[in-house]
């Protein structure tokens, strides 16, 4: 067991006043049983560890991130800012050195939204890993970043946002689509054109315990990471792969999320999913704590845990060997980069936004390019907004892709076709939404 | 009458207050090797010019546990302790007769691992064969469920002298800080026991037949008959009586910043709407975080004996004590002699301070009178800083609802305080680094005897109501009911205010109305099972604030 302690900045924020509705998982006291054991085990009195206060992310934050239509106000209420603002204190505190790790353990949960928002799907509006990830690029000049979601739901959000973005390698360990919402993460989706490989999927069957985890990192995931060297790591913590929650099907322990938090050793880590609140989120937040500032782990345990019971089969030890094998083998061996650069690659997606009861259609159209993410052209059409139009030049484009953004820009406007015209600028470091009925751009400037 | 007195550090303070004003006052060394004899000279001096029949009151601050635990001077205590899964147990253990024994809780109160007789027999024989009289019994989530600890209590009562028992010390959670309490609360009982008897016996040889309550740390009291089963309450009250002294002496209601500037240090506490602070846990004693709550202060090393130095040309104040000032015979120049020869101190020998300045100004080339000005100012922005730090730092204690987070108050001192020796030939320098008005009460010298008299009774409850389970428990008052499946948040609330009514009326502690408890946290939570409701966690938690007796005040204005 390691014993170098490292400081570990807590930002615990449960929103005691906040649900989705009154019986929905995510609802006031998902966190309340989490206090109380971390309170009672004396957490925030360990050496180096310390508790902070979140902030309230603000606008550019978000419109840097997200095309929220038609706005971040009419998509968001003040928890989602406060739980993406949680992840960027935790981002704030690791780059001033004022702890080594952070763990925001906030709600509601972020890796279900994707680039387009215009409601609530699988629990989350905001992306809070990518508003932190967004942070930590254009202000704190960081620019390699990896993201590991081991969340049981595969972070369709995330893989959505960073689909085409080179520099933000996103690996997801979820419980296979084909068996649980939101029916995507599998192996062969690996990241656009401009990005390939930079997505990693590992599909896991149901059932998978400690074993079947641990065997994912170590053969997978830490390879993976190695070979891509980011310079700050983050977990999308997400705990509903314990045996006791509600809405899977996994045999995950709190132990074992400790020592996956031990051997991905992230800088930062948000809290996900997680709905059994009395079993399992007071272990397995415990665990990860401890994990994060380097204390010992090895007490901690449900008082159901049985690790006889939850001992994965050894079909599906043979299923996750192959697995690893052929992600591995996709990894090493990733298929040529598809398609001429100066062309458009196009991908079209229906996108349910569950809570909220809404459809959506979109064709995305991406700039194929070898220097930069490429620039992104999505038009997209809900059952509770027209038409619109959402261009991202993105961070760090090079100059074509900021030439054919403009272009593109000036040409929605002419179309009058759409409802919406928004543009994300990272290079420009602005963001403009233009209504049909504007004459005028409403623009604001995140700098 | 009231009688308050401080034993403090240095003196021995008392005074004798009535409605209509302060009737005797008195200030005697204070015997480190003899505390009884100091609160005996204190009360003889008082009652040459009081009759002890005139008395209705004492209140007492002293030293005694803080100093057996500084000294080290603890009695070995038996700890039996059950910890089940968690945090490893070298982050609790303390003491050399420290038994972890099986069984857990779970933070719902289930009993999840029994805690077996057998292995607590022996841990009580081990103890027995040490010689060990004094114990702490303390399970994980005891507030939750005492099933254990009470188990423990059982088997051990034939043998101990005395027990502190982790539910009933605080119904906060907190394992850890639990079991440090119960160690040093055990640890310390025989010395205070034998103390508190013996200023009873003295009390009476004097005449005097009142009650007699003890100061706390955080600010308030405790009856003497209480303090007996908490000895460790009493621990570090003195800062907090002169504190209650500075709100007896001034009208206080906006945020201001209080200062108690000693010979070596300034003590710094922070007032919110007119009312101190107290750390939300506790302090740490012996190193150990505990759950002994207390009024938040933070010391700095500059006070009026601290050393001016000039070191390579540039100016150094403190944290070093030479000795008293220049002036009054000391060996090195302090913060007193700036005084002196900015002309804002005249104490002892100025022309002592005089000389000494102009030594240290020589080799700076700056003027004498301008150094000591610059010493002085130097000395008090360090003190603003350290003032500012501790507002920064309670600005940003973590909330935990949007509404709080959005909506919640910041601390804006607006007014600064100062008692203490040089308050008032700091007072001017004050003013101008932190730029606010400052006051320096007129009987500040003796804040600390006045805020031991005039304080009143605090505590404190935390209620739980479990509707899913209907039991309600208050476990420092050691209170399990049953509900039933309909109550609610305010029954809960009603329940809290009236079993701490109770309480303190069983301690005959009068003038308590309703109106002085107050309700700190009261929140109810949906408890869901497969999307229905199965019941509600309520939790409520009410205190009795500090506060001084209103009917006083005016005597010592
Ligand atoms: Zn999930
Ligand atoms: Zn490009």
């Amino acid at each position: 067991m390691s014993t170098d302690h490292r400081r570990l900045g807590i930002i615990f924020f449960p929103a005691y006043d906040w649900a989705i509705d009154a019986t929905h998982p995510e609802r006031e006291e998902r966190l309340l049983y989490t206090q109380d054991q971390l309170r009672e085990e004396g957490i925030f009195d360990l050496p180096g560890i310390s508790e902070h206060k979140p902030e309230v992310a603000t606008a550019g934050m978000i419109e840097r991130v997200h095309f929220c239509i038609p706005e971040v106000d009419a998509v968001t209420t003040p928890s989602h800012l406060i739980a993406a603002g949680g992840a960027v204190t935790a981002a704030r505190l690791v780059m001033e050195k004022k702890v080594d790790r952070a763990f925001a353990m906030v709600r509601p949960p972020g890796h279900h939204a994707m680039k387009v928002v215009h409601g609530n799907r699988g629990f989350c509006s905001l992306n809070n890993e990518a508003v932190l990830v967004e942070y930590l690029r254009e202000e704190c000049g960081v620019r390699r970043i990896a993201i590991v979601d081991t969340d049981c739901h595969h972070g369709d959000g995330t893989q959505d946002i960073y689909w085409h973005d080179p520099e933000v390698l996103f690996i997801s360990l979820h419980q296979d689509g084909r068996t649980i919402f939101p029916g995507t993460g599998f192996v062969r989706e690996n990241g656009g054109p401009n990005a390939i490989g930079a997505t990693v999927n590992i599909p896991l069957p149901p059932q998978t315990g400690d074993e079947g985890f641990l065997t994912v990192m170590e053969r997978v995931v830490l390879p993976i990471l190695e070979a891509f060297k980011p310079e700050i790591v983050i977990n999308s913590a997400g705990q509903d792969n314990h045996y006791t929650d509600p809405i899977t099907n996994m045999s995950f322990s709190a132990a074992g999320y400790a020592r996956l938090n031990e051997m991905l050793n992230p800088h930062i880590a948000v809290l996900e999913g997680g709905y059994a609140i009395q079993g399992a989120l007071p272990y397995t937040n415990l665990g990860i704590c401890l994990a994060m500032a380097g204390h010992d782990f090895s007490a901690v345990r449900e008082p159901d845990y049985d690790p006889e019971r939850l001992r994965q089969s050894a079909r599906v030890s043979e299923y996750i060997d192959t697995l690893c094998a052929q992600v591995m083998e996709l990894h090493r061996r990733p298929p040529a980069p598809a398609g001429t650069p100066g062309e458009f690659a196009v991908r079209d997606k229906s996108i349910y936004y569950d809570t909220d009861g809404i459809t959506e259609e979109q064709t995305e159209r991406v700039l194929i390019c070898r220097a930069c993410a490429g620039l992104r052209i999505i038009e997209t059409r809900a059952s509770s907004f027209p038409l619109s139009i959402c261009i991202e030049i993105p961070f760090a484009a090079c100059r074509s892709c900021r030439e054919a953004g403009e272009k593109h820009l000036r040409e929605a406007k002419n179309s009058l076709r759409y409802r919406l015209i928004k543009l994300i600028d990272r290079p420009g470091k602005n963001v403009e939404s233009f209504s049909d009925q504007d004459v005028s751009p409403r623009s604001k400037y995140f700098f | 009458m009231l009688l308050g007195i401080d034993v403090g550090g240095t003196h021995t303070d008392a005074v004798m207050i009535a409605t209509n004003g302060i009737h005797a006052a008195a200030k005697v060394p204070t015997d480190h090797e003899d505390l009884l004899a100091s609160v005996n000279a204190a009360i003889g001096e008082i009652l040459r010019d009081v009759d002890p029949d005139a008395i209705r009151q004492i209140n007492l601050s002293t030293t005694l546990t803080t100093n057996a635990i500084i000294e080290e001077k603890l009695e070995p205590v038996g700890m039996l302790v059950t910890g089940g899964p968690g945090i490893a147990p070298g982050h609790y253990t303390i003491g050399r007769h420290f038994h972890l024994l099986r069984g857990a809780i779970d933070h719902r109160g289930t009993e999840q691992e029994p805690l077996p007789d057998a292995e607590l027999d022996a841990a009580v024989e081990a103890c027995r064969a040490a010689g060990v009289r004094v114990f702490g019994a303390v399970t994980k989530f005891s507030p939750r469920n005492p099933v254990q600890e009470e188990q423990i209590v059982r088997r051990l009562q034939p043998d101990a002298d005395f027990i502190s028992i982790g539910h009933t010390l605080s119904g906060r959670l907190n394992f850890p800080r639990r079991v440090a309490t119960a160690f040093y609360n055990s640890a310390v009982w025989r010395a205070y026991i034998d103390f508190i008897d013996a200023v009873e016996t003295g009390v009476r040889k004097h005449g005097i037949s009142a009650r007699m309550d003890i100061l706390k740390a955080d600010g308030g009291t405790m009856p003497a008959a209480v303090s007996r089963t908490v000895p460790v309450q009493s621990i570090l009250s003195g800062p907090a009586a002169s504190i209650m002294g500075i709100v007896a002496l001034c009208d206080i209601d906006e945020d201001a910043v209080i200062l108690d500037i000693g010979g070596t240090t300034t003590d710094i506490a922070v007032f919110a709407d007119g009312a101190p602070l107290v750390e939300p846990d506790g302090i740490a004693i012996g190193g150990h975080p505990t759950l002994v709550r207390a009024v938040i202060t933070r010391s700095i090393g500059i006070g009026g004996d601290s050393e001016v130095v000039v070191e390579n040309g540039d100016l150094r104040i403190g944290p070093r004590r030479r000795g008293p000032a220049l002036a009054c015979g000391g060996p090195v120049p302090t913060l007193i002699d700036a005084g002196n020869v900015t002309g804002t101190a005249q104490v002892g020998n100025p022309t002592a301070s005089a000389a000494g300045f102009r030594e240290l100004a020589a080799a700076t080339g700056i003027d004498p009178e301008e150094l000591a000005r610059r010493a002085i100012a130097r000395a008090m922005e360090q003190i603003r800083d350290a003032a500012h730090g501790l507002v920064t730092e309670l600005n940003a204690r973590p909330v935990y609802t949007i509404h709080e987070l959005l909506t919640g108050k910041t601390l804006s001192p607006r007014q600064v305080y100062v008692m203490g020796g040089p308050a008032a030939v700091l007072a001017e320098p004050l003013a101008q680094a932190f730029g606010l008005p400052v006051t320096v009460p007129a009987r500040h010298a003796v804040a600390n005897a006045i805020g031991a008299a005039l304080t009143r009774t605090t505590m404190e409850i935390e209620l739980l109501a479990d509707t899913e389970r209907k039991e309600l428990s208050i476990p420092n008052l050691d209170i399990r009911q049953k509900i039933s499946f309909q109550f609610t948040l305010a029954d809960a609330v009603a329940a809290g205010r009236e079993h701490l009514l109770a309480f303190l009326r069983r301690q005959q502690i009068e003038d308590i109305d309703d109106d002085m408890i107050q309700v700190v946290e009261a929140d109810s939570f949906n408890m869901i099972s497969n999307y229905f409701t199965v019941g509600r966690n309520i939790r409520v938690s009410c205190q009795l604030k500090p506060s001084i007796r209103a009917a006083y005040r005016e005597a010592v204005r």
